[in-house]
């Protein structure tokens, strides 16, 4: 009897196994509604959505792990020169923290996403056995010699739509695209071509490097940030495939910078953005009436929506929003990963 | 006698404590582990935790499988007694090199977009930025001239490494660029020096080196105009190639990949990416043949087929172009 019923169990489980469509590597991370976690795979040209099953509500609390390259490292078998973590969100239910890594960095390495609980017990997210669809960012598939090839830079979503930007290895231009969830068979991510004017009487089509979802006034926008700092305010309700989208440059954040993360929130009845960069340190900027600001349209330095730099806050590589008052920062202090939580400025 | 038998206990003691290995490194056992018992095994010293795997009981062994082969050196704990295993791996010797860099021509306008690095095999991602100088004329480096993004443009085979230019510093317009202005001046020299120590995918450093000194040239704004190609045409009933000369040096991937022939063939790039040569399949036939053009062709500075990289705003010189590819139609004439 218990062997017919194991049996039984395990035809059950293989029908419920979704197709295979493997992870070749993991990006960018995103949370979606109920514990749907998105990932963007730039060497497969995909974007998956994993139903993480992980939706036990939790406060959180305090969390700091220190040295996360080098215990991530460990768990995989390896040292941590021979990973790469290429990004970590929250779960806003269950607030446990996930993590996209790479295991080598040659052309064989291995995607793996990792999870901590709010006690920093690092595990391996057992890909196989959650729920998954994705959809192809590509017409074309994949073929011997082909080398184009796509990275997707920041990923979000945003009023049913998976948000994705993404940069080329041949032609330049910005790929913005906007896919709606749950997948549908036939959509492809359309691109969407985004001109902003921060080089003098040129507008350029460049690529977006970070964005958030953002509301003023009702209506769904994003904010994105381009490499050489302009920050762009484009209506959500433009992201549709094949358009062409003027983005309106409401801040210039300074040159030689470049933005890395951005997480939008609100403090003692005001909205903020935060903003970590490259060389810029981490930007606190005020997230209202930002449709009140001029469009910027000359070339120009540092201007528009006004900004203060967060002295406490170093290093800061990665950022997401813990819960309504906490976000969770990935520093680099000497090479030396740290993740914690930090209170919103 | 008693010391012997005092040995030869203490031989059974420790190796029933020992954490064995199999000859290919994939399995871990101890021999007598009791219920419940578990033992570790460690890549890395100090606070780790212990590497992710499988426990099993086989045959009245206790057997783990790592989730991943452990090529490094591996600490084994079972019963407080330590047991370690040597490396898999040898020490990587260093075999590859930089076989190209892209454009290939030493004169380079001022508004260039990027280049590729192709190496001789595959590479490691994650340390490309701390790898890549551009040096000026006295050897002093430009200051962060590229678009360091932490993905790192490669191929699928790790093998060509995209280097683009932060569009902050290409020049444009007429405005000067406030605080570091642009990456690269009309006039100047300048030498891309790639670092010996990038690792390989085998983690050697490279055999050596690379260094590519260029002069800048003026700016390039005008959209590509295939129309205005000059296409030298072969006789029919030979494999002569088929060429044509563009006027400026082309994106050497793109060129590859979005220019097309009607027939099948071999398509390679010549003089600086300057002319695309086209060679059949088998020999021409006589008649009207065509090149097809994807319009997202890039020049050096992202110029595209009917479209400038940037759009000026005051002065659109965009032409419309219906299709997302142009035809250029050629004769094959008879010998």
């Amino acid at each position: 009897m218990v062997k017919v019923f194991s049996s039984l169990c395990f035809t059950a489980a293989l029908a419920l196994a979704a197709p295979a469509v493997e992870l070749k590597s993991a990006g960018p991370l995103t949370f979606g509604p109920n514990g749907t976690l998105f990932a963007g795979d730039s060497a497969a040209g995909r974007i998956f959505a994993f139903e993480t099953g992980d939706t036990k509500p939790s406060k959180g609390g305090t969390v700091e792990i220190k040295g996360v390259n080098t215990k991530i490292a460990a768990l995989l078998g390896t040292t941590a020169d021979q990973i790469l973590i290429a990004d970590m969100a929250v779960n806003p239910i269950s607030k446990q923290i996930y993590f996209s890594v790479a295991r080598g960095r040659g052309p064989e390495a291995v995607p793996v996403i990792l999870r901590a609980d709010t006690a920093g017990n690092i595990t391996e997210f057992g890909l196989a056995a959650a729920k998954q669809s994705s959809v192809s960012l590509t017409d074309v598939p994949a073929e011997g010699g082909r080398q184009r090839m796509e990275a997707i830079t920041d990923l979000g979503f945003v009023d049913g739509q998976v948000v994705v930007a993404g940069l080329s290895n041949e032609d330049f231009a910005s790929s913005l695209r906007s896919i709606p969830y749950p997948f549908q068979a036939a959509t492809k991510g359309a691109g969407i071509e985004i001109f902003h004017g921060a080089h003098g009487r040129f507008e350029t089509n460049a690529p977006v490097r970070t964005f958030v979802p953002y509301t003023i006034k009702d209506k769904g926008y994003i904010l994105a940030a381009y490499t050489c700092t302009p920050l762009v305010r484009i209506p959500v309700s433009d992201l549709k495939p094949g358009a062409k989208v003027k983005g309106t440059t409401i801040a210039e954040l300074g040159n030689r910078n470049r933005p890395l993360d951005m997480i939008a929130y609100e403090k003692d009845g005001h909205a903020y953005i935060l903003m970590a960069n490259s060389s810029r340190g981490v930007m606190k900027l005020t997230g209202e009436g930002l449709d009140g600001y001029a469009p910027i349209t000359a070339q120009t330095e540092k201007q528009g929506v006004p900004y203060e730099t967060v002295e406490s806050l170093k290093g800061v590589q990665q950022l997401d929003k813990y819960d309504a008052t906490h976000g969770l920062t990935l520093t680099d202090e000497a090479g030396s990963l740290n993740v914690r939580t930090i209170n919103l400025p | 006698m008693r010391t012997l038998l005092l040995l030869l206990a203490l031989t059974l003691v420790l190796n029933a404590q020992a954490v064995l290995r199999s000859g290919d490194g994939k399995v871990f056992w101890v021999e007598n582990a009791a219920p419940g018992e578990t033992f570790q095994v460690y890549v890395g010293e100090g606070d780790v935790p212990p590497v992710l795997g499988a426990f099993s009981a086989e045959n009245g062994r206790l057997v783990f499988r790592p989730r991943f082969l452990l090529a490094d050196e591996v600490r084994a704990i079972f019963r407080g007694v330590v047991t370690r295993f040597p490396a898999l791996r040898a020490a990587a010797v260093p075999s590859t090199l930089v076989e190209a860099v892209y454009p290939t021509t030493d004169r380079l306008p001022e508004n260039l977009l990027k280049f590729y690095v192709v190496f001789s095999g595959p590479m490691q991602r994650g340390e490309g930025w701390t790898r890549l100088q551009l040096l000026k004329a006295d050897g002093t480096p430009v200051e962060l001239p590229f678009l360091e993004i932490d993905q790192e443009l490669w191929d699928p085979g790790n093998r060509r490494f995209t280097i683009l230019f932060d569009p902050g510093r290409i020049k444009r317009g007429v405005l000067p660029l406030n605080e570091v202005g642009p990456a690269l001046v009309v006039g100047q020299t300048y030498t891309l020096v790639v670092d010996s120590a990038w690792r390989d995918a085998a983690g050697a450093p490279l055999r050596k080196g690379y260094r590519k000194t260029f002069t800048v040239t003026e700016a390039e704004r005008r959209p590509i105009e295939p129309s205005a190609w000059q296409v030298v045409t072969p006789m029919a009933g030979t494999r002569d190639p088929l060429s044509v000369e563009f006027g400026r040096p082309l994106d050497s991937a793109l060129a590859l990949r979005l220019i097309t022939a009607d027939v099948a063939g071999q398509s390679r790039l010549r003089s600086g990416e300057t002319r695309w040569e086209f060679v059949p399949a088998v020999a021409w036939t006589a008649g009207d043949h065509r090149l097809t053009i994807d319009v997202t062709l890039e020049d050096l500075a992202g110029n595209r087929v009917g479209r400038p990289f940037d759009v000026d705003v005051f002065n659109p010189v965009t032409t419309k172009i219906t299709g997302e590819t142009v035809a250029l139609p050629f004769r094959i004439e008879r010998r």
